[in-house]
């Protein structure tokens, strides 16, 4: 049975950890990753130290998850001896990076590229300098400028990670052609209030949505996605199972990340998916992992 | 997000209160919840009597717990959790070894089986030396019982008394119990502290050697801490900064 599949660089099962869950912590990561998961993507990291917002950064309620963590990272520069403790585990790292503009970006992804990862993706879901909530990804000039000058300067493979909340998803996706992948979806805008203390319940206000009550959101938008521009698809948003893992595959995903579910299942989620998977395959006669990819595309 | 109504508020020292309230779900000795002061900020807190009403005891160090500690009766107290793996529970003869804010999650597992270090910087700081009876007081400036630190108080004593060592308070002093107690006994459980941003195993502020403390503690055994080599080593700070201990 073939449980490998190639985003750009070849990984030994579909599974992957999402970005900005556990994985901060070298040690983490590298947990993590001797326990099922086929790379990690880490936190996103930009040019200098960000202490994010104050708590109540994430907001549990079956089913909605928010989370409004203000982009908290060590740096660039302090986060080398994490990604150096993550590699220790021998799996591939893929280095998440935010930042303004395309100098920004390339500085930080030849640093991860120098620091041993397999793979840059770029957090185009960050804000973009004109501010009013506006996201880099909301505006396709700047993600192709982003995007050709990353490519120009780093030899690894660059996935870009879309923002969702764009009044066209289409277009970000057409302006990062030139990725080697493109990561759907990252968070939704949310807010929720608390109505016995009249307040939002993120110290943020707004927020992100995660979890299960996004898949039918990432599920359309790989679909669409890899339907119109057929380039290689990661998705992200949901996944709670292998089922809902095998439902991204046949929508056009090579492989899928990996991130709130923990906060219920734990690290052995990536262990389960893939016994689940090589069930599933069992019972359904697939050999091959890669034959499922967009089978449901019509 | 929960809450519930101010039972009562007790100020313990100068910094230190004592709030009850009631919770719906059981708390067990060791779990913490994450108390929330809308627009303020949100910290967790652990418990130091699990028995409703439960009680909290915050000390003032930052607006969030200034918010909590002025909490008044009749007022609504906003929470998530209980959260954390609580510790294990012995019939027979305890020791529990607590330092500054450290000693109240330690309360719970009082009785009058129980035998308690308790140490602080300063007189002043001490708390709860009116609920145990088997007491040894040490202080770093000797304003109360012994001068020095809490494990030079353990090295008096009688270790094999004891069917269960309980520890809490900063990392540096249980590293310091951890190291004189290693290859004695196996019968000790430490609770970690460590920075907590989301309380659920999920943002890795809290976690050590790829364990969260939130999560899969913050109660561990002497036994778990032998393969943890970032306890009292390393640790992240707020923004994810690796700091040396
Ligand atoms: C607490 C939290 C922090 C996140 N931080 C980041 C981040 O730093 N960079 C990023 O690209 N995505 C971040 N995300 C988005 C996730 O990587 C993922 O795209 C999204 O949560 C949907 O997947 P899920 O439902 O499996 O969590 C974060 C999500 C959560 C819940
Ligand atoms: S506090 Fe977030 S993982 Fe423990």
């Amino acid at each position: 049975m073939n449980l490998n599949v190639d985003i750009g660089i070849k990984i030994s099962n579909p599974f992957i950890l999402a970005s900005g869950i556990l994985d901060e912590n070298g040690y983490t990561m590298k947990r993590i990753l001797e326990n099922g998961a086929a790379a990690v993507v880490t936190k996103s990291i930009g040019t200098s130290e960000r202490q994010g917002y104050n708590p109540p950064i994430i907001y549990e309620n079956d089913p909605v998850f928010l989370n409004a963590v203000g982009l908290s990272n060590p740096g660039i520069d302090n986060f080398k001896d994490e990604v150096k403790i993550a590699l220790e585990s021998g799996r591939p790292v893929i280095g998440s990076i935010f930042g303004k503009d395309a100098p920004e970006f390339s500085e930080l992804a030849k640093k991860m590229e120098s620091y041993g990862v397999s793979a840059i993706e770029l957090n185009l879901s960050c804000p973009h300098v004109n501010g009013y909530g506006m996201e880099v990804g909301s505006d396709p000039d700047l993600v192709y400028e982003i995007v050709s000058e990353v490519k120009s300067r780093v030899k690894i493979p660059v996935f870009s990670k879309l923002s969702p909340n764009t009044s066209n998803i289409l277009e970000e996706a057409k302006a990062a052609e030139k990725s080697d992948a493109l990561v759907l979806i990252n968070t939704l805008k949310g807010m929720e209030i608390d109505i016995a203390s009249k307040k939002p319940v993120l110290s943020n206000v707004y927020g992100g949505l995660s979890g299960k009550c996004i898949k039918p959101v990432g599920i359309r938008y790989v679909y669409e996605v890899k339907k119109e521009t057929g380039k290689t698809v990661i998705g992200v948003g949901g996944i709670e199972n292998v089922n809902d893992a095998i439902e991204y595959i046949m929508a056009g995903a090579s492989a899928v990340q990996i991130g709130t579910a923990i906060y219920r299942h734990g690290i052995k989620i990536f262990n389960e998916l893939n016994s689940g998977l090589i069930e599933y395959m069992d019972k359904n006669g697939i050999s091959n992992i890669n034959d499922m990819i967009g089978v449901a595309i019509a | 997000m929960n809450h519930s109504i101010v039972y009562s508020n007790v100020r313990i020292n100068e910094s230190t209160h004592s709030l009850r309230f009631f919770m719906e779900s059981p708390v067990h000795p060791g779990q913490f919840i994450m108390i929330w002061a809308p627009g303020i900020g949100e910290i967790p807190i652990s418990f130091s009597s699990v028995n409703n009403p439960v009680e909290i005891t915050v000390k003032i160090y930052g607006e969030p717990s200034k918010y909590i500690a002025n909490l008044m009766p009749g007022e609504k107290i906003f929470y998530r959790g209980p959260y954390g793996r609580p510790f294990t529970g012995v019939t027979g003869k305890k020791l529990i070894i607590g330092a500054g804010t450290g000693i109240a999650p330690l309360m719970p597992l009082v009785d009058n089986m129980t035998s308690a270090i308790l140490s602080a910087k300063t007189k002043n700081d001490l708390i709860f030396t009116d609920r145990i009876k088997n007491l040894y007081v040490v202080t770093d400036d000797g304003t109360l019982g012994i001068k020095g630190f809490a494990v030079d108080a353990l090295k008096q004593m009688d270790i094999n008394e004891f069917d269960m060592i309980y520890v809490c308070g900063p990392e540096i002093m249980m590293k310091s119990v951890y190291d004189y107690l290693l290859n004695k006994t196996d019968r000790v459980e430490f609770s970690l502290e460590r920075p907590m941003k989301c309380g659920i195993g999920i943002c890795d502020s809290c976690s050590i050697n790829g364990i969260q403390v939130c999560r899969d503690g913050p109660v561990f055994s002497i036994k778990d801490l032998k393969n943890m080599d970032e306890f009292g080593r390393t640790r992240l700070s707020f923004s994810g900064k690796r700091i040396y201990l």
